[in-house]
């Protein structure tokens, strides 16, 4: 589907054309010189110039010539990183739970995309590109996810990272076990423990074996040239259990006591499959050595702590401690508010657990991305990665660190300077509309 | 003698203007209207015409069509003809369904939460809908009619608002099939927008699976698992086959083009209905080549809001642009038609429309919408929408062009049966 | 930058105040942040029976006295979170361990220090990341957001972070009266059938100016309780009486500009002291704010703009949209978990444009002198409590760490339950 953009108004059209340099389907050429770049895999580049073309990095490197017509973005006395990825997000959706089952997995996050989120805007303007939009907490097996891309703007089709493995979303805990019901006549959901919470999970996937199984033999049979045969029916609440078994499928499974943790990796093993990351993870620190084994990604919070009581163990450290560990680490936000200052989470990482400035940027670039498997595609300054950039007006690791502009597939699709522009163009565009709907209103007075 | 010509009249009028329902007394059979400017509805005009109908048919319509002996002649100098209107969804005529507070708790799609498939609209009327007349009244001698509840509610029908039994009203069904997508209020599965349209999904790939089984079963049931009954399914999958129109709500660019791609993706042939913010979405509906359905009901502010709490500019300007989608879609060549969407009454109905032409609908491409497009829309075009010999007599007669506000509705036509409005009655003409 | 476990410190006490009172402690070396003039370098502070005695750059160090060595450091004085929930919550989603706000929408005779719980594991989280003392506050939601439900919730106490028990912990018992003014809300949440309520705002609008006239009424009956010579307690009235009276400010919530409007108008009708807390639109008020001399303690810097179309740094700028206009910016975490991350809500805010002194203020001196305790708190000043803290750097940037804390002129364990976890299951093989 074609990039659409929103018309604020003419002039603010005019003014988005100059920055973004025109034209919305094909991402031009751009320079961005003179800024210190953190590639966050192969060092620091004090004074670098990075060249871009048809959205992707083409050159990185000091005094790069400029091609005619490049759109140049002077980011002297600036940071350039790549693009904040947030490793779980609730934004840009119209629902976040199906809670009424205990295995939602039939639904998903592409289905109730809401491109028009303004939060997707917002977490621009905290240098996010990249977030992995997933179902809610309240199931043992939620529903799938979708990883977008901010470009604000777009419809939906648009946001979509195109070619991201699809994921899906386990919760256990607290959450999947308290569910609604058990008033006014609707029946409490199953499951009410922990015990319950690893039950459902691992009938869900027995029954997904015999489904898998169902399927091969009907296969076989077909292969077998055997005629009249009816094809088993289509289950799309099995059918998403399989894609994991077969390594397809991703799963991000919401936890935090350590005990659960544990629980969780051995059903995985047990249906030799993986857990691609394991979501807020506040006591992975008590099981990085198991984690590490099993080969599961850590997605966690900074710091928050004591809001329920399996996150009283939380500890600031948890990030590094794990990343002590082996275990790959990424900080993410589960909150649009939190969203916008990813950086500064990450910062938090060299006080509470002695990371260096590398592994703390890591934290919310490569790492988040390599949990993703969208590695090859984003989450560092390479030659051949998608164009995806923050740009800082000082270090990003340090409170004061204001985003200035911040970049995807090559387009600026925030810039700091423009938003004022911008929010004047609104207040003007609301008095208009106001003054346009008030005789329908002074009518039916 | 004035007073008697004018009981006379009253008397007349009286009787014509009584419901389907009480008593008429048999009409002619026959009429001609002549001399009046015609517009057809299918490109025509014809500035100086006869229209002729016989036994609710149209028989002949022309500039020089001659008058057949024994018809009941009506002059038509001065007055405009058109197709007889028709509101492309509504409940009109339909048994109100008890308020079911008591929904089954469904533990999954299995459960066919929601779904009353087989509810067809045809099947459930009742003539005794004050709405039948008040619509007929100001021209609308049509409606689709379908049930509305919970997420698949059933099959509309294609009613011309007149006759004497409740089936008289039905010219075709099923012509649709009505989607919602509204979470179960019982907190039961599905609870959310994500769970519906996973339902959605979920239960037209049974219908198809259903209708595979079941052939296959028919063929030779020997050494087969017997097909599950399931009376959700055959009506899903005759939509899948047929090409039924399912109807899909939409208003906003987005959930406008979620209906369509989930409609495509079921395999079904989407109508999407609302189409509030559709200026935004009528390239890609032309593209789609995807009809819709665009509400009448221009939205508005809530009267009994906080006049401090500010609306995001999102909502003013969907506000403020809604009366000009259909010009849009016009323009993008989209099929449309309109619907009352719970307005009141025929009046409110008409000042909408004069909204949508306020804001560039052409006077063609609004009667396009209100007769050929939902005729077509729904099948029946081939019988329906415009004034065409061997067509459906539904004719409509006013004193001037449809959409002037002073413009009065004379006289209906509903399969061929006349009914001459009043004018005091509140709800006769376009006001 | 590792962590490092203080090992200079000579005396350590986890909770503990100060017991012989001829302790001297001479802090030496350091840059010395006053508040009160321009920083010292290489300063020294002596610190005698938990008053600062001496400040200067060249002040003799007594002879036995404990010398705390912060060369190469930066001493400031400690931070305070003027309304915070430390020592009334625990887990915020268990009932049992919440005791922030009450039943009954006016309970001024309440005291958040009487539920104190002088173990909670926030306090020593807090304490390592600089607070040294608190404002207490009762109203709070129990859950992330600011402020609970409408009310007068009872009388915030200004505490230590240090002490066996309460009386020990207490600076001053009452410092205000807490008080979340009534909003109209035509959309919220119920959470019994998870889904958003619309109501009409008519019925909405009815119900607060209906509680704005009982709050009125309180107020009179307080007056006349006040007024009375020979009157049966009433230890409600009695409470509210202070207020009345001008001896303890009324902290009101609120954040629309129309609440704020309007409570502004309260208290100039009812001729009583008001802060203004959390204030999320008060840049929208700034001018009636600074004309009327009202202070405000800002709510969290990190939140969302109120409405779609606000800018989406609005939050962020509102401190510094304020300082500007004239109106006195302090700032709190309204929180218990979430205090030790207070100083980071003013260095956003000086990000986007407050300055950093006026930052640094708004959560040391600005609100020692809004609560009265100027005298003691709030600055590196002879006289005053040795509440300090001495850093590697700038207290507000995150990376900077808290070397030593002194509460009452007592050097004081930065261990808590985060440092504990961590050092035990680092240790796991």
């Amino acid at each position: 589907m074609n990039v659409k953009r929103f018309v604020w108004t003419a002039g603010l059209v005019a003014s988005v054309r100059v920055i973004a340099g025109g034209g919305a389907a094909v991402a031009q050429t751009m320079v961005i010189r003179g800024g210190t770049i953190l590639t966050v895999t192969n060092g620091t580049m004090v004074n670098g110039d990075i060249l871009v073309e048809d959205g992707k990095i083409v050159e990185i490197g000091t005094n790069l010539s400029v091609p005619e017509g490049a759109l140049v973005i002077d980011a002297r006395g600036q940071f350039v990183m790549p693009g904040i990825i947030d490793a779980h997000s609730h934004i840009a959706a119209e629902s976040i739970n199906e809670g009424s089952v205990a295995v939602s997995s039939m639904t998903g996050i592409e289905d109730v995309l809401d491109p028009t989120d303004i939060n997707i805007y917002r977490e621009l303007a905290g240098g996010v590109t990249t977030s992995n939009i997933l179902h809610g907490s309240a199931n043992p097996i939620g529903g799938k996810n979708a990883v977008i891309k901010h470009r604000w703007g777009s419809d939906a089709e648009g946001l979509l990272f195109k070619g991201a493995l699809p994921g899906i979303k386990f919760a256990l805990g607290e959450n999947p076990k308290r569910s609604r019901g058990g008033r006014r006549g609707v029946p409490r959901r199953y499951p009410a423990t922990r015990m319950g919470v690893i039950d459902v999970i691992r009938e869900a996937f027995t029954k997904a074996r015999a489904y898998r199984k169902e399927w091969q033999d009907y296969e076989a049979q077909k292969a077998h040239g055997q005629a009249d045969l009816v094809p088993p029916r289509r289950d799309f609440e099995l059918e998403p259990l399989v894609e994991i078994m077969e390594g397809k499928r991703l799963v991000h499974a919401h936890c935090y006591r350590a005990d659960e943790i544990l629980q969780l990796l051995r059903v995985a093993e047990e249906f030799d499959f993986r857990i691609a990351t394991l979501q807020h993870v506040l006591e992975g620190y008590k099981v990085a050595k198991e984690i590490a084994e099993h080969g599961a990604g850590a997605s966690t919070f900074s710091d928050w702590w004591a809001y329920k009581m399996e996150a009283y163990d939380a500890i600031p450290y948890n990030a590094a401690l794990m990343t002590e560990k082996g275990v790959l680490v990424s900080l993410n936000s589960d909150s649009a508010e939190e969203a916008r200052h990813l950086n500064q989470e990450a910062a938090k990482t060299l006080k509470w657990g002695g990371l260096s400035e590398e592994q703390a940027l890591a934290l919310i670039t490569i790492n988040p991305a390599k949990q993703l498997r969208i590695d090859d595609r984003v989450g560092s300054i390479e030659v051949g990665k998608d164009a995806d950039f923050a740009i800082f007006d000082t270090h990003p690791l340090s409170v004061y660190a204001v985003p200035q502009k911040t970049i995807v597939d090559g387009k600026v699709y925030f810039d700091r300077e423009e938003d004022a522009e911008r929010q004047k163009a609104l207040v003007e565009e609301r008095a208009e509309l106001l003054e346009k709907l008030k005789p329908a209103t002074e009518e039916k007075q | 003698m004035k007073t008697n010509v004018l009981r006379l009249c009253i008397a007349s009028a009286l009787i014509a203007a009584t419901s389907a329902a009480g008593e008429r007394p048999k009409g002619p059979d026959r009429y001609a209207i002549t001399g009046a400017r015609i517009v057809t509805g299918s490109g025509q005009v014809i500035e100086q015409g006869t229209l002729v109908l016989e036994h609710g048919l149209i028989t002949a319509v022309g500039a020089s069509v001659e008058v057949p002996d024994g018809v009941w002649v009506i002059d038509g100098s001065g007055k405009v003809v058109y197709p007889g209107l028709v509101d492309a969804l509504s409940d009109i005529a339909l048994e109100k369904s008890e308020a079911s507070g008591d929904a089954p708790f469904s533990r999954g799609p299995l459960d066919r939460p929601g779904t009353t498939s087989w509810a067809a609209a045809a099947d459930a009327l009742v003539l005794d809908d004050d709405r039948v007349e008040a619509w007929r009244n100001a021209g609308f001698t049509s409606t689709v009619s379908s049930p509305s509840t919970g997420i698949v509610s059933g099959q509309a029908a294609f009613l011309n608002l007149a006759g004497e039994r409740d089936e008289d009203l039905v010219v075709a069904t099923p012509v649709a099939l009505r989607v919602n997508f509204e979470p179960n209020a019982n907190r039961s599965f599905p609870g959310s927008l994500m769970g519906v349209l996973a339902y959605i999904r979920q239960v037209f790939a049974d219908a198809s699976h259903y209708r595979v089984s079941q052939t296959a079963y028919a063929r030779e049931p020997r050494g087969k698992r017997r097909p599950r009954y399931d009376r959700a399914l055959a009506p899903l999958a005759e939509a899948q086959v047929d090409g039924w129109p399912v109807l899909m709500p939409g208003h906003w660019e987005h959930e406008i083009e979620r209906a369509v791609r989930l409609g495509r993706e079921i395999g079904v042939r989407p109508v999407v209905y609302g189409l509030h913010e559709g200026h935004r979405a009528a390239e890609f509906l032309a593209s789609e080549n995807v009809a819709v359905l665009v509400s009448l009901k221009w939205p508005e502010a809530d009267e009994d809001r906080d006049p401090e709490a500010e609306e995001p500019l999102r909502v003013l300007r969907m506000r403020e642009q809604a009366p000009k989608t259909p010009a849009a879609l016009a323009k993008a060549g989209v099929m449309f038609g309109f619907y009352s969407d719970g307005l009141e009454s025929p009046k409110e109905i008409f000042a909408s429309l004069r909204k949508a032409i306020d804001r560039g609908l052409t006077h063609e491409s609004a009667l396009h919408a209100l007769t050929l497009g939902p005729a077509t829309i729904f099948g029946v075009d081939d019988r329906l929408g415009s004034l065409e010999a061997g067509k459906i007599a539904n004719v409509i007669v006013a004193d001037g062009a449809l959409f002037d506000e002073n413009t009065r509705i004379e006289t209906v036509f509903v399969d061929g049966a006349k009914y001459e409005i009043r004018k005091s009655t509140d709800e006769g003409g376009a006001p | 930058m590792i962590l490092t476990r203080t090992l200079t410190i000579l005396v350590l006490f986890s909770g503990a105040a100060a017991s012989a009172q001829d302790d001297v402690i001479a802090i030496t070396g350091g840059k010395i942040v006053t508040l009160a003039g321009e920083p010292i370098e290489n300063g020294t502070i002596i610190i005698r029976n938990g008053r600062i005695a001496e400040v200067g750059a060249n002040v003799a160090v007594p002879a036995g006295a404990e010398v705390i060595d912060a060369s190469g450091l930066e001493v400031y004085p400690g931070m305070m979170d003027a309304v915070s929930r430390l020592g009334l919550t625990e887990i915020s989603s268990t009932a049992a361990t919440v005791d922030t706000t009450e039943l009954g929408d006016y309970n001024p005779q309440l005291t958040a220090a009487t539920a104190v719980h002088p173990s909670s594991e926030h306090i020593p989280v807090a304490r390592a990341n600089g607070i040294t003392h608190a404002v207490t506050a009762p109203g709070g939601s129990g859950g992330f957001g600011v402020g609970g439900p409408y009310g007068i919730h009872g009388q915030a106490s200004l505490i230590n972070l240090a002490g066996w028990t309460v009386e020990e912990m207490a600076v001053k018992m009452s410092v205000g009266m807490v008080l979340h003014w009534p909003t109209i809300q035509t959309s919220t949440f119920d959470f019994s059938t998870f889904s958003r309520v619309e109501k009409k705002f008519s019925e909405v609008k009815e119900q607060y100016e209906d509680r704005v006239a009982e709050l009125e009424d309180w107020m009179d009956a307080a007056r006349r309780y006040a007024g009375e010579s020979e009157k049966e307690t009433d230890l409600k009235l009695e409470a509210l009486a202070k207020v009345v009276e001008g001896e303890l400010p009324m902290m009101i919530m609120a954040d629309d500009a129309r609440d704020i409007k309007r409570a502004v108008q309260f208290a100039e009708e009812q001729g009583i002291k008001m802060i203004l807390l959390s204030g999320r639109d008060a840049w929208k008020e700034k001018a009636l704010l600074a004309e009327k001399n009202i202070p405000v303690i800002l709510g969290p810097t990190l939140r969302l703009p109120r409405t779609e179309d606000e800018a989406y740094d609005k939050p962020l700028t509102a401190a510094s949209e304020l300082q500007a206009a004239g109106v006195r910016v302090i700032f709190a975490s309204f929180s218990s978990a979430n205090s030790r991350l207070l100083p980071y809500e003013v260095g956003n805010a000086v990000a986007r444009g407050l300055p950093w002194e006026e930052g640094l203020k708004g959560i040391t001196l600005y609100p020692a002198e809004l609560f009265g305790v100027s005298d003691e708190l709030g600055s590196i000043e002879e006289g005053k409590r040795a509440n300090l803290i001495i850093t590697d750097g700038d207290p507000l940037e995150i990376r900077t760490e808290i070397k030593h804390l002194l509460i009452d002129g007592v050097p004081t364990s930065l261990d808590n339950r985060h440092l504990e976890l961590y050092e035990k299951y680092r240790a796991r093989q």
